[in-house]
């Protein structure tokens, strides 16, 4: 199967898939500085002096002049806002949020269904493959959910905020276009790759299969890292002067500071969400079932989702922190405003949904370990990973700049409490999600040793390597928070946490690594599919929740931090709604549409299992007519 | 359906746990500044430097970073003596400023923050000379000279200290009314400094500062070496006077009416300046 | 019988000692690289240097 000739196809594939990346670079907006002066003139070069007559160049001189005269950013006033009686804001919020949500789902579910479908080229197993389609079949209606969302979300914006949208078309031009334009792309090879399934299944045709599959993942990429362009520039404008007139070419103003932060953020986010809503899907096509071969499949099902979910979430901490970093870097004002101003509240919300998403993984994993009769041995470590769950995020939840008023100082006994204030700061919390990641994944790697008996003979010496590693890395993380957490200057603090964090991966890729090895012709104890409580379900449940809810909590940080600006401090929002709203508020909203999201996805899954069904035709009993 | 009706239940559930979080928190809505009408004829010191706390506390955004320690990202300049700190820092050997008194200093940390980064408090990596905080009469802040008139006067006053800055004037006044009607500050202040001239009419869309490329126009580095600052001046309010050879003639025509006197000066003086 | 198995428990003191004595190494080597990366000097006793 390597060496087929349309093997070739493959990185041909990748190539174009390049192709697709570099078209986004060279789209030029107007930029008059190529080719000659003389060429560029030759029709009006001409030398007029004071009191000669007017030349008659005066419409071309009108035509050239508007065009290279550069434009500041609209300022509208109030009244310059359509108002249709009810808040411009919430309407888009609803619109944009679940065009998000089905955006990430769509751009997620063909990623690690590629992959699926790779794992079972490379092992023959021929489940992986089926398992892969079923993944693309219930996702496949959500491509048109996206679309009608998107499609609305525009029309929504330009109609409630017409000098705005004026503005971003444009700063971002032809770009528009590109972004236009990669939906054909996306949909050809959406449809062929879904609808073609049988019929690219073996040999050489697998690996067209597999090219378009790979071609979806690029035009789906592309179109992300587009729209992300729009969102950063609001937040971090560039490419354009102190009143918003665009003085470089489309480059310059996509890849602003926060771009590629937000790109790799989301793309690792978007993963994990994926795999976290098919989740759900399993879930609940387990509970409903009550045949065991059906009961097993979607078993295998739901612990693959938890799976990517999980793997995909471990590093989605570092992107985000790169994220924040970058925010600080271009205005430590807009930081500030995020977690130590207005806003800072809402990472407290946010550490209940990480902690939520964490517990309900881990107890996954846990209940899973019943499906092997070989997790006994590892049954004991279950429950001081869920106290160090439990304390640690005691910690991540601990508030420390809390906006208090004088009586409130006076009641605390200073601005901060006197016991838990230490455990509010970053050093703290650095200890508490590192070592959150790292029993994360020893639960993990627990669950994947619990169906298995080493027998390379090193094995107790892997073994002690191994328990070292954990111990000596939690130690040091321990060490590394406490000691330049808070014995140390600023400087040395926040350097410390980068080698936490380095701390943490080298437990992850030795953990891999060492177990790679180790397991390799590993006796493989017996294990059965489907033989785990109904309970452990509802963690499948709860995972797309809390990710779902988390999701629009960071959408309410993304435009709050801009404050009342809609491109920060290049274009002022002066509509009614120009101010952050309350968390209360946000609490709301962002239920709505997660309730809005759950009613789509269960259209979405629904329609799914529709395509499948086949209505018995009734028997002909006097009923005719 | 009974399996629909549990986890759609569970799901809901779970939500709502999450809602209620945020109902507990403590809830605070972010205003956008708002204008505020001052009347001049009946305004007193004392209105004056109340003016600059509220700007302080609020539209000023100051208090985001200067807190007291351990919180603050930046000196507490609301709990030491500003005037007597001022003079401490002016005489510091690694002040490089132009600033001669208390007033001076304050204005010149808002209008140019990194010229004298307090030690320990710049930007991690720069070693202290570079200044993490914003440039005050840009955006986002964006405060008129008025208003950062306001802010020195409550610096110096809330300590006791002698006020030296003078109370705003009508013609301040009205140059910044004269923003249009309707929006909040939304129209640029006049600009301060040539480089501010020079953005706020977008000169660089069409002109190399720094070479003599062309771009819509001739590169400007060594203008004031082959014009007089008259010639320079007329290029300005009247582009197509006398145009350079093989140029379109695109430069707007208007910058008479748009541009203030002060600004139009420095401009020219900036130009008169480039000699190649 | 039983030589062997206080031979046993010997290596298998010896092999987690021996690993903890690895990986402290390692540890302190990942530390020291990456403050320094970050320039960011350690003295030998982990304390900051400069």
């Amino acid at each position: 199967m390597m060496h087929s000739k349309f093997a070739k196809l493959f990185p041909m594939s990748l190539l174009l898939m390049l192709l697709f990346l570099g078209i986004t670079a060279p789209v030029q907006a107007t930029d008059p500085g190529t080719g000659s002066v003389a060429d560029r003139i030759a029709p009006v070069g001409q030398v007029q002096l004071t009191g000669e007559p007017p030349l008659e160049t005066e419409s071309e001189v009108a035509a050239v002049e508007e065009s290279v005269e550069p434009r500041a950013a609209p300022t509208p006033s109030r009244s310059d806002y359509p108002d249709i009686g009810v808040s411009s804001r919430a309407i888009v919020w609803v619109l944009a949020q679940l065009h998000l949500f089905f955006g990430a789902l769509v751009l997620a579910v063909p990623l690690f269904v590629l992959i699926i479908e790779l794992v079972g080229l490379f092992t023959g197993d021929e489940r992986y493959d089926d398992m892969a389609h079923e993944f693309m079949k219930i996702s496949l209606t959500g491509f048109s959910i996206t679309a009608i969302l998107g499609g609305s979300l525009a029309l929504v914006l330009f109609l409630l905020y017409p000098d705005f949208m004026a503005y971003m078309m444009r700063v971002f031009g032809a770009q528009w276009l590109v972004y236009a334009g990669l939906f054909f792309f996306e949909s050809f090879f959406l449809y062929t790759y879904y609808y073609g399934w049988n019929a690219f299944r073996y040999g050489n045709r697998k690996w067209v299969h597999l090219s378009l599959g790979l071609m979806l993942n690029a035009s789906g990429l592309t179109i992300m890292v587009l729209a992300n362009s729009w969102a950063t520039f609001m937040m971090a404008p560039s490419g354009v002067n102190e009143v918003g007139a665009v003085v470089g070419n489309i480059w310059e103003v996509m890849k602003g500071p926060l771009w590629n932060p937000i790109n790799l953020h989301r793309f690792i986010a978007n993963i994990a969400f994926g795999g976290a809503v098919v989740g759900a899907y399993a879930a609940f096509k387990f509970l409903s079932s009550s045949d065991p071969e059906k009961r097993a499949h979607y078993d295998w099902m739901g612990y693959t989702s938890n799976f990517i979910a999980i793997l995909a979430f471990l590093p989605l901490p570092f992107a985000g922190y790169w994220l924040m970093a970058e925010i600080y870097a271009y205005s430590q004002q807009m930081g500030i405003t995020a977690m130590g101003g207005i806003l800072a509240w809402l990472f407290i919300v946010q550490a209940v949904l990480i902690g939520t998403i964490l517990l309900a993984g881990n107890f996954y994993l846990w209940a899973g370990m019943s499906r092997t009769d070989g997790s006994e041995r590892y049954k004991w470590l279950v429950k001081f990973i869920a106290l160090v769950l439990v304390v640690t995020f005691l910690i991540w939840v601990t508030p420390h700049s809390l906006i208090l008023s004088a009586s409130e100082i006076s009641q605390l006994g200073g601005s901060h409490h006197h016991i838990l204030g230490p455990l509010g700061i970053m050093p703290a919390k650095n200890i508490a999600v590192n070592l959150m990641l790292i029993v994360t994944f020893l639960s993990f790697q627990l669950y994947r040793r619990s169906d298995k008996v080493a027998t390379v003979r090193w094995a107790p010496a892997g073994n002690a390597l191994m328990v070292a590693i954990y111990v000596v890395a939690i130690a040091n993380i321990i060490f590394l928070g406490v000691y330049y957490g808070y014995f140390t200057n600023t400087v040395y603090k926040v350097g410390s946490s980068v080698a936490q964090v380095a701390s943490t991966l080298v437990v992850i890729i030795s953990g891999i690594v060492i177990d790679t090895l180790m397991f390799r012709n590993a006796k493989i104890l017996p294990s059965h599919w489907g033989r785990i409580p109904d309970r452990a379900q509802y963690a499948l449940f709860a995972l797309p929740i809390a990710f779902t809810w988390l999701m629009g909590l960071m959408g309410y940080v993304r435009s709050s931090v801009k404050t009342h600006w809609h491109v920060y401090t290049v274009m002022k929002d002066n509509s009614p709604d120009n101010f952050i709203p309350t968390i209360a508020y946000a609490g709301n909203m962002i239920t709505i549409v997660t309730v809005l999201f759950l009613l789509c996805v269960l259209f979405m899954f629904w329609v799914a299992n529709l395509s499948g069904t086949r209505q018995v035709k009734p028997a002909a009993e006097g009923g005719a007519a | 359906m009974k399996v629909l009706f549990k986890t759609l239940g569970f799901s809901l559930g779970l939500t709502l746990v999450f809602t209620l979080v945020t109902y507990l928190l403590p809830q605070m809505k972010g205003e956008a500044p708002v204008e505020k009408q001052v009347d001049l004829g009946s305004l007193t010191m004392d209105d004056f430097v109340a003016l600059g706390e509220d700007l302080f506390n609020n539209k000023g955004t100051c208090t985001l970073c200067h807190k007291p320690p351990p919180l603050g990202r930046a000196p507490d300049i609301q709990g030491e003596n500003m005037v007597a700190l001022s003079a401490k820092r002016l005489a510091d050997e690694r002040y490089q400023g132009e600033a001669k008194d208390a007033a001076g200093y304050i204005m010149e940390s808002m209008l140019d923050p990194s010229r004298y980064v307090v030690a320990t408090w710049g930007k991690k990596g720069s070693n202290d000379s570079e200044s993490p905080m914003p440039v005050i009469d840009k955006a986002p802040i964006q405060l008129s000279s008025m208003e950062m008139d306001a802010i020195t006067a409550y610096l110096q006053a809330k300590d006791g200290n002698e006020v030296t800055v003078a109370l705003p004037t009508a013609e301040a006044a009205a140059e910044v009314s004269a923003a249009p009607a309707g929006g909040s500050a939304s129209a640029p202040a006049p600009a301060a400094t040539a480089d501010e001239a020079m953005a706020k009419y977008a000169c660089l869309s069409c002109h190399a500062m720094d070479s003599k490329d062309a771009l819509v126009g001739p590169g400007l580095v060594d203008v004031g070496g082959r014009l007089t600052p008259e010639e320079i001046r007329q290029s300005i309010l009247d582009p197509n006077a006398v145009m350079v050879e093989g140029f379109p003639p695109a430069m707007p025509a208007d910058f008479g009416t748009k541009m203030t006197v002060n600004e139009l000066q420095m401009i020219v003086s900036f130009l008169a300046e480039k000699k190649g | 019988m039983e030589e062997k198995h206080k031979m046993g428990i010997f290596s298998t003191l010896i092999s987690v000692v021996i690993a903890f004595a690895i990986v402290l190494v390692l540890f302190y080597g990942l530390n020291h690289l990456i403050m320094g990366m970050q320039g960011l000097p350690l003295n030998v006793d982990l304390t900051p240097a400069g």
